[in-house]
């Protein structure tokens, strides 16, 4: 069920590029940026305790991804990152829609569907009430984190 | 976009590390062989969170090398177009700038940035409104679209877009000094 929502509203988005003809990428779930800093966090605490040189075990693409994800995350408490996934999956997004959402945090339903155009395409069920909504739920998390 | 996949791999492994912890020297040969890899399938590997299964070794014909198949999960950076991210820029140019989301280098060129905005050099080249209002420079943060990927087998290179709404500067370095 799951997973034809993310193939049937991602065809528009992935229909020009290669991941469309990637068998693994049907099956992958898509990440927020907070979601990979809790994951690389973790990773390299664990790699802290290994070892006394860290910083040496990690590759560059690690080491660039950890700053990245560090600088433009959202929501940096766990309990929060938990949350914008719970509060974003009730409204029938795709994988990917829900991961840009959850990264760029839109202000308004104007920047929401610029962001994420599919979210407004033929045969969904958002007007632009319920895309409204989706973008006050979000920002309430981060004041109250 | 980060992915969180499962991906398969063929490990060869020598028969001298055949012993009790010979998984733990599977994964380690794993995550020295993998992380840190770019393909133009799979994007950048970054790291890998688990290992699902590893399946029954074939020995190698002639050598005594062992090959197992591998199923591990990992998180994967994979950009691709019509994707909208934000990036940090890391050189600018009078022919554009550079600007890093992660692992992947992203070329802006001047004919995608907004026609009002000017090319100042100096020793802090920039892109700047004729207001002096909105300023592209190094470090600053920019929303970029990505228009075009250019994959090949061990590397991805995009090229974006500030021109189109809410795109742009959503931070410059300039302003809080």
């Amino acid at each position: 069920m799951h997973h034809n929502i993310y193939l049937r509203s991602s065809d528009f988005l992935f229909r020009f590029t290669s991941i469309y003809f990637c068998p693994e990428f049907l099956k992958a779930k898509c990440l927020m940026n907070c979601e990979v800093a809790l994951i690389l966090e973790r990773k390299y605490e664990q790699l802290q305790q290994m070892s006394d040189d860290p910083v040496n075990q990690v590759s560059q693409v690690f080491e660039k991804s950890l700053q990245y994800v560090q600088r433009f995350s959202r929501y940096k408490n766990p309990d929060a990152v938990r949350q914008v996934r719970e509060i974003l999956s009730r409204y029938e997004l795709a994988e990917f829609e829900l991961c840009v959402l959850g990264n760029l945090c839109p202000e308004t339903v104007e920047e929401g569907i610029a962001m994420v155009p599919s979210i407004k395409s033929r045969g969904r069920v958002h007007d632009d009430e319920a895309i409204e909504k989706m973008l006050t739920d979000l920002s309430l998390i981060k004041k109250f984190e | 976009m980060f992915f969180h996949i499962v991906l398969e791999r063929n490990m060869q492994l020598h028969p001298r590390h055949f012993g009790r912890d010979l998984r733990d020297k599977l994964v380690a040969k794993l995550m020295k062989d993998v992380e840190g890899t770019c393909s133009g399938r799979h994007g950048f590997v970054v790291a890998i969170t688990g290992v699902e299964h590893v399946g029954k070794g074939l020995i190698r014909d002639g050598t005594g090398f062992v090959t197992f198949p591998v199923k591990y999960q990992c998180v994967v950076f994979r950009p691709f177009k019509g994707e909208i991210l934000e990036a940090v820029v890391t050189m600018v140019n009078k022919m554009g700038f550079f600007a890093e989301a992660g692992p992947v280098q992203i070329f802006v060129s001047n004919h995608l940035i907004p026609d009002d905005m000017e090319f100042q050099s100096g020793d802090m080249p920039n892109y700047t409104t004729s207001d002096g209002s909105v300023k592209i420079q190094k470090d600053s943060e920019v929303r970029l679209k990505i228009i075009g990927t250019r994959v090949d087998a061990t590397e991805i290179f995009c090229i974006g877009t500030i021109k189109d709404d809410f795109l742009g500067v959503i931070s410059d370095p300039g302003a809080t000094s």
